[in-house]
């Protein structure tokens, strides 16, 4: 847990203050994100946690290890950083050193023994899916997005309660931003760090947190909540511009298709009677029906009026399938898929292609559409 | 058939002629690409007659003495043939060797054709060096004169470096034409060709005892080395150079390192630095007689006794040192002193930090453009001649460069991993030992070579306040008006700055860590 007490921070011999009466609390296991334009103070804010700035007024208040609440300001820097976890952009890694010796930098200064820090680093590394002897190279011989890894790797060396990360993935490019972005939620999901995350860019933001913290220029705090409320609910014309006019659309980022889609759809078995299969379709007021194999292995599709009047199997009239949409997609991504076809609904598949479900654009209608009736109930 | 023969033979003349025009017309490699087609051995044998003809008849015609004396026409064609001989033989003995050693690089063109190529440009530009000489010989003008920048005649010479120069372009374009080789392995080529004649030439200048520069320099380092001057010259040398620069880099990248952190302000645990201080101050007034003659009398007899027992020991390799030691130890007045005021301005630079940076660099600047026989000779009142005054003015000398790369080699440590060191819990000692100076050691290094090699020039003069350096052999060589004697000196000098530069090199490259090593600068 991380609690900020009307922190304020001034610099010297600036009148207005960089960060202004801030107060938040990261509950323990979340990724609070910090983002706001530049000159928000974000990185500010960061870096008092771990007092590479020391905060003017106020008080920051770190959960240690043996579960009190402890203010940083009153605990001894050197000790205070090497129990966080400090992740920034891949250049900060030390280029002089190997992998080992980056990843085992905090063990090192901890006292670990070698055969310890050597295991930790292991550890990491197959975690982080790179070889291990990647371990005996330099950073230069690695890719910017192996060197992020090892970035990662680095701050939760010492297997710290508390990260800070400063926008780590910011220099990267959009596709292994992407990858590192899900394989780093997919971690976070086992290792239930509580994070502090700075970043300017909101997608990321909203991506990646479970809180955010949207800071305005000199340090005030504009609106802090779920990314889901912030995106419907802005608290004011900053926020509501901060998150761009397509905040209903980003909202599809928060929503997965199997949290919406049609789990039980009307299907046709390959080996189907077509006569039978017809009736089925009038039954259902479906003018077209995907057909699946005894083990929901989609096979295609079928249209009601080429199958009229004929015999024969469900399966001599198959069409395949021209998209599907693989479970776990966000309805932004699937939305974005479904609009260049004229389906009126697509098939939800997982990674077997078995048929789990449908999905149409009315569902993801509704699907935001009751979001927001559902954080408007909660606020109520 | 006659006219048809003709017709050939005229058509064979054209492209003779036409190849000895395009490569003066259009030097550039696709001419000589484009006369590859046309290689002809018979045409290079005929150009090289022609040439070997050429230079025949300017012998004789320089000589005409050979006419006069009655020699019969046919002694007058006997020495054409033997000139058309030795040319012919001359070039395809040149243009072989020229050939092996293009092998070597790799080359694929075939020695005809390089032949070819090389006589396209050795004939005509041999004959028009002919014509050229030989009116040139009617003027009356030599070689001296054209190649004296403040004879008249001097203004010839621009021309004919740009001739030879036009003449080497020409064969780089043939060379890399024939052999289809990179311009660089051409250069190569040729180098081999010079380098060994350049060895032939020396050596049989000993063989056949012929004196020059080259011989007696020679003969003189040889002698000097047997008589072992040589060897205590440059021991002497070297050793002054080592103890000056170890002590200037442990001062240069103490103070580089100060001026490269946040001021602090004084605490009391900074007391410490009294002890040394006291201690250095203590030597300097006990042994300069402010605290009772008697004293000062017991300590400067006990240091000369002491001093005059290290000069005693006779060692070859450590006697210099030995030497530079028992300096010291001769003036504890002055040791004192110096180590006091090195004292004071460590601390002051330790709590000033990076605001003294662009002041110290400063004054590092201005001691450098002090000339050195100056400053051996201010130190002469307080440090007398000999290696203590030498050794105080080469430390002073070697602070700039180790002290500027010091602070840029720290400066230039990226923000982003140095904060990520702080911000995993690295104390600020942490940070410099395990960060700041592993990834600035190559640039250290670069200050530490410059100042190596700049010592060992100034380590030269310091023989004029009569320390044994090799600069010994050039005062002495000027006063005797001796030239084998400062050239001997100057040599030395410069090869022993070479190898200490190609040592520094290797040194440099072990010492930079694996990981800075073949870093591209990614972002």
């Amino acid at each position: 847990m991380i609690k900020f007490e009307n922190v304020t921070k001034i610099y010297p011999g600036m009148s207005s203050p960089a960060v202004d009466n801030l107060s938040f609390t990261v509950p323990s296991g979340e990724i609070c994100i910090l983002v706001g334009p530049s000159g928000c103070g974000k990185t500010t804010a960061m870096k008092m946690v771990n007092r590479l700035i020391d905060a003017t007024e106020g008080a920051i208040f770190v959960l240690d290890e043996q579960g009190d609440m402890s203010n940083v300001l009153e605990m001894d820097p050197i000790q205070l950083r090497r129990s966080i976890g400090y992740i920034i952009q891949q250049i900060g890694l030390f280029p002089h050193r190997t992998i080992l010796e980056n990843i085992g930098t905090v063990p090192q200064l901890l006292d670990w023994d070698e055969a310890r820090i050597r295991n930790r680093a292991k550890e990491l590394v197959t975690m982080m899916n790179m070889p291990i002897d990647f371990l005996e190279r330099y950073p230069h011989e690695l890719s910017g997005g192996q060197r992020q890894r090892i970035g990662v790797a680095r701050g939760m060396a010492a297997d710290p309660l508390v990260m800070l990360m400063d926008e780590p993935f910011g220099a990267i490019d959009p596709i292994n931003r992407n990858i590192l972005q899900n394989e780093f939620l997919r971690l976070q999901q086992e290792i239930k760090k509580t994070i502090l995350f700075v970043t300017h860019d909101i997608d990321e933001a909203i991506k990646m947190g479970d809180k955010i913290c949207i800071l305005n220029t000199g340090g005030l705090l504009e609106q802090f909540d779920s990314p889901a409320n912030i995106l419907a609910h802005p608290a004011n014309e900053f926020v509501e511009d901060f998150v761009g006019a397509d905040r209903a659309l980003k909202r599809l980022n928060l929503v997965r298709v199997e949290e919406v889609m049609n789990a039980h759809p009307p299907l046709l078995q390959a080996t189907q009677d077509v006569e039978q299969a017809v009736g089925f379709m009038v039954e259902q007021g479906i003018r077209f029906a995907y057909v699946v194999d005894a083990d929901r292995m989609l096979k295609g599709y079928v249209r009601r009026r080429d199958l009229k009047g004929k015999t024969g199997w469900v399966n001599e009239f198959l069409e395949p399938a021209a998209i599907t949409i693989l479970i776990g997609t966000s309805l932004k991504d699937a939305l974005s898929e479904m609009l260049v076809v004229d389906y009126a609904n697509v098939c939800v598949v997982d990674g077997k292609n078995r048929v789990r479900g449908l999905i149409d654009t009315n569902m993801i209608h509704e699907a935001v559409i009751q979001s927001t009736a559902a954080s408007e109930a909660e606020e109520a | 058939m006659a006219t048809d023969l003709a017709q050939r033979q005229n058509k064979f003349w054209r492209e003779m002629l036409n190849g000895w025009m395009s490569i003066l017309t259009k030097p550039s490699q696709d001419t000589f690409r484009a006369q590859k087609a046309q290689s002809d051995p018979l045409k290079t044998v005929l150009g090289m007659f022609i040439l070997g003809l050429v230079l025949g008849l300017r012998a004789l015609a320089v000589k005409p003495a050979a006419l006069v004396t009655g020699r019969g026409t046919e002694v007058i064609l006997v020495d054409l043939l033997r000139m058309i001989f030795f040319t012919e033989v001359g070039f395809f003995i040149l243009s072989l060797l020229l050939f092996i050693i293009a092998k070597g690089f790799r080359g694929i063109g075939s020695f005809l054709q390089q032949s070819y190529l090389l006589s396209l440009i050795t004939v005509p530009l041999g004959m028009i060096v002919v014509a050229f000489l030989f009116v040139g010989e009617k003027l009356g003008l030599t070689l001296i004169a054209v190649f004296n920048p403040l004879s008249p005649a001097g203004v010839l010479g621009v021309f004919v470096i740009l001739f030879a120069l036009y003449g080497f372009l020409l064969l780089l374009f043939a060379m890399q034409a024939a052999h289809e080789m990179p311009a660089s392995a051409v250069i190569y080529t040729l180098g081999a060709l010079f380098l060994a004649w350049g060895i032939l030439r020396i050596a049989s200048m000993f063989i056949v005892g012929e004196e020059n520069i080259i011989t007696t320099e020679w003969v003189f380092i040889a002698e000097q080395w047997v008589k072992g001057t040589a060897q205590e010259l440059l021991l002497g040398h070297l050793w002054l150079v080592a103890f000056s620069v170890s002590i200037a880099i442990v001062l240069g990248v103490t103070m580089g390192i100060f001026i490269t952190w946040p001021s602090r302000r004084p605490k009391l645990s900074h007391l410490f630095i009294l002890i040394p201080l006291v201690l250095f101050l203590l030597l300097w007034a006990a042994s300069s007689g402010l605290l009772g003659e008697g004293m000062a009398d017991q300590i400067m007899s006990a240091a000369k006794d002491w001093s005059r027992s290290l000069k005693r020991i006779d060692n070859l390799y450590f006697g210099p040192l030995l030497i530079i030691v028992a300096a010291l130890i001769a003036k504890p007045a002055a040791v004192g002193m110096i180590m006091a005021v090195f004292t004071i301005i460590l601390y002051a630079l330790f709590l000033t930090g990076e605001v003294a940076s662009d002041f110290t660099l400063y004054i590092a600047g201005i001691i450098l453009t002090i000339p050195s026989v100056a400053l051996f000779g201010a130190m002469i009142k307080p440090l007398g001649i000999g290696p203590f005054n030498a050794a105080f003015a080469l430390i002073l000398y070697a602070q700039l460069p180790i002290l500027r790369n010091t602070y840029i080699g720290i400066k230039a440590v990226t923000p982003e991993i140095v904060e990520a060191g702080r911000g995993m819990g690295m104390t600020e000692g942490q940070l410099l030992l395990k960060v700041k100076l592993p990834m600035a050691v190559p640039v250290i290094m670069a200050g530490v070579r410059v100042s190596i090699v700049m010592l060992i020039g100034i380590a030269s003069i310091a023989a004029y306040i009569g320390n044994d350096t090799l600069g010994r052999y050039i005062f002495e060589g000027i006063y005797r008006a001796q030239e084998k004697r400062y050239y001997a000196g100057a040599i030395l000098v410069a090869a022993l700055a070479l190898a200490a530069d190609y040592f520094l090199g290797w040194l440099q490259n072990r010492l930079t860590p694996k990981g800075l090593k073949g870093r591209r600068e990614t972002a």
